[in-house]
């Protein structure tokens, strides 16, 4: 309506201003009250047309609400050819096409997502009974109470006891994508200290920092006792701890940081690593990727590591995400010779995380997230 | 006076999986029974009577969490021997169930033997 009191007033408007200049110009009456005539004789018309413009879209607005509200297949009557008329036969279109098939597509395709996250859940845990009779056997004869080894028979058993365990890795994430995909995934927060869940994580991988030579610097203010689940913290750290580790070249550096802010803990893991390139920042968290810098530097790795990281931080209230180049190492290179001569191999990567101080989201949920590095 | 060995009872279908429990319980001193079921599980259990018993969940004839309230109905030695569950799964309900009728502790399949006797000898 507003639009119609816009045109009427600078319709209503024209003569009135028209009028004393035309009598001003001692034009003929007659020719006058014509020009008058003709203008009332259009605004007659306008009022008309915008009157049933309006009537036309209020109708178009309430089959629309009436689809909205569920009578989705009901088709809208079209008498004219005008822009109004178009843009009902495009919503006609539009129905025909959800009712031919694809509508059904979305469910289907939903059933189909639910079937593969069910068949990954099942065919995960028959495996683990297979692959835990090939880690305890490797285990028995590496462990001598079989008889003592040659050195090369040792070598090949070792071989089969990692590889079988980065199995037994990918099989325990591959659990819990399935069960963040069907929302099984339980949130129990409990009073955790942090920084105990962090030393813990950092202690998975010291044979791993002490191989590689990497200058390992942790830097972690006193907490305060937070409410988090102290199993998926775990996950997360060792999942982001993994890759730092994992991606940086020997000799490089790794930080881990922990700090309160104003209503966040902020957890920051920032490496001299090889990076992430840009063409690969939309899919880092996604499911089985491997970047191909990445790929290059080890072959191990699922490709799932952040993606349940950043499930479980988003799930329970707080934020992930990444920079690349890492900016503080990017900075501080410039004063520290040693660190720039680190950084010659790869532009680093600093992971924040902030979780609430409040604490983590509960979610209930029969099953637990397990992955472990 | 050399210490009495300690009867550890098994009950595990995977006959991999038991022979191998078995051979590393046996290589550290215990005294092994086995069992390929639940039914059979109990069975032994209330005649031998051992030390402790290991149970897995997921059993044919009767399963691993019936088979420890069955036991824990004996109200003499039954009530108070640990029970260990081996289990290969995160499930929830059946470990809060393991829980509420007085599991000893959990072993997870995926930990190596060695972790599995060390625990199982600190706390039976």
């Amino acid at each position: 309506m507003k639009l119609n009191k816009k045109f009427l007033i600078i319709e209503i408007l024209f003569p009135v201003i028209i009028l004393p200049v035309l009598l001003l110009a001692s034009v003929d009456l007659v020719v006058v009250f014509m020009i008058m005539g003709l203008v009332l004789l259009f605004i007659f018309f306008r009022l008309l047309f915008l009157k049933s413009l309006n009537r036309r879209f209020n109708r178009l607005a309430f089959k629309i609400e009436e689809m909205a509200a569920g009578n989705v297949f009901k088709k809208i009557q079209v008498r004219s050819k005008d822009e109004v008329c178009q843009v009902v036969s495009a919503l006609n279109d539009l129905i025909e096409r959800l009712g031919s098939g694809v509508a059904m597509d979305v469910s289907v395709s939903r059933e189909l997502a639910q079937a593969k996250s069910d068949f990954v859940s099942l065919a995960s845990h028959q495996l683990r009974t297979p692959l835990s009779i090939v880690k305890w056997y490797s285990d028995y004869l590496l462990s001598g109470d079989c008889g003592e080894l040659k050195k090369e028979q040792k070598k090949y058993i070792k071989e089969i006891f990692i590889s079988n365990q980065r199995m037994i890795d990918l099989v325990n994430a591959l659990l819990d994508v399935s069960r963040i995909d069907l929302r099984t995934f339980a949130i129990e927060p409990e009073p955790t200290k942090i920084v105990k869940k962090a030393e813990e994580a950092i202690k998975k991988f010291k044979k791993e920092i002490t191989k590689k030579k990497i200058n390992f610097e942790k830097n972690f203010e006193k907490m305060p006792v937070l409410n988090l689940d102290p199993r998926l913290i775990l996950i997360v750290f060792e999942n982001i701890l993994s890759n730092a580790i994992k991606y940086t070249p020997e000799g490089g550096k790794v930080r881990f940081i922990i700090r309160k802010t104003e209503a966040n803990v902020l957890i920051k893991v920032s490496d001299t690593g090889v990076g992430i390139k840009r063409s690969d920042r939309h899919k880092m968290f996604t499911k089985m990727f491997r970047a191909d810098n990445a790929k290059k530097m080890s072959a191990g790795g699922t490709g799932l590591g952040l993606y349940i990281a950043k499930a479980v931080i988003e799930r329970s209230g707080g934020k992930i995400w990444y920079e690349s180049p890492s900016l503080d190492f990017f900075v501080e290179k410039e004063k520290d010779k040693e660190l720039k001569s680190m950084m010659k191999k790869g532009m680093g990567t600093t992971f924040f995380i902030t979780i609430p101080l409040k604490g983590m989201k509960r979610k209930e949920g029969t099953k637990n997230l397990e992955s472990i590095q | 006076m050399p210490e009495t060995k300690k009867t550890i009872l098994i009950a595990e279908d995977e006959t991999a999986m038991l022979d191998a429990l078995a051979g590393k319980f046996k290589k550290s001193g215990f005294n092994v029974l086995k069992a390929a079921d639940g039914e059979r599980a109990f069975e032994i259990a209330m005649k031998k009577k051992p030390d402790l018993v290991m149970l897995d969940i997921l059993m044919p004839k009767k399963d691993g969490i019936t088979t420890m309230k069955d036991i824990r109905k004996d109200k003499e030695w039954g009530a108070d021997v640990p029970i260990v569950i081996l289990t290969n799964l995160s499930d929830g309900e059946s470990i809060s169930e393991a829980a509420a009728h007085q599991v000893s502790f959990l072993v997870k399949t995926e930990w190596q033997l060695d972790e599995i006797v060390k625990l199982v000898k600190e706390k039976a």
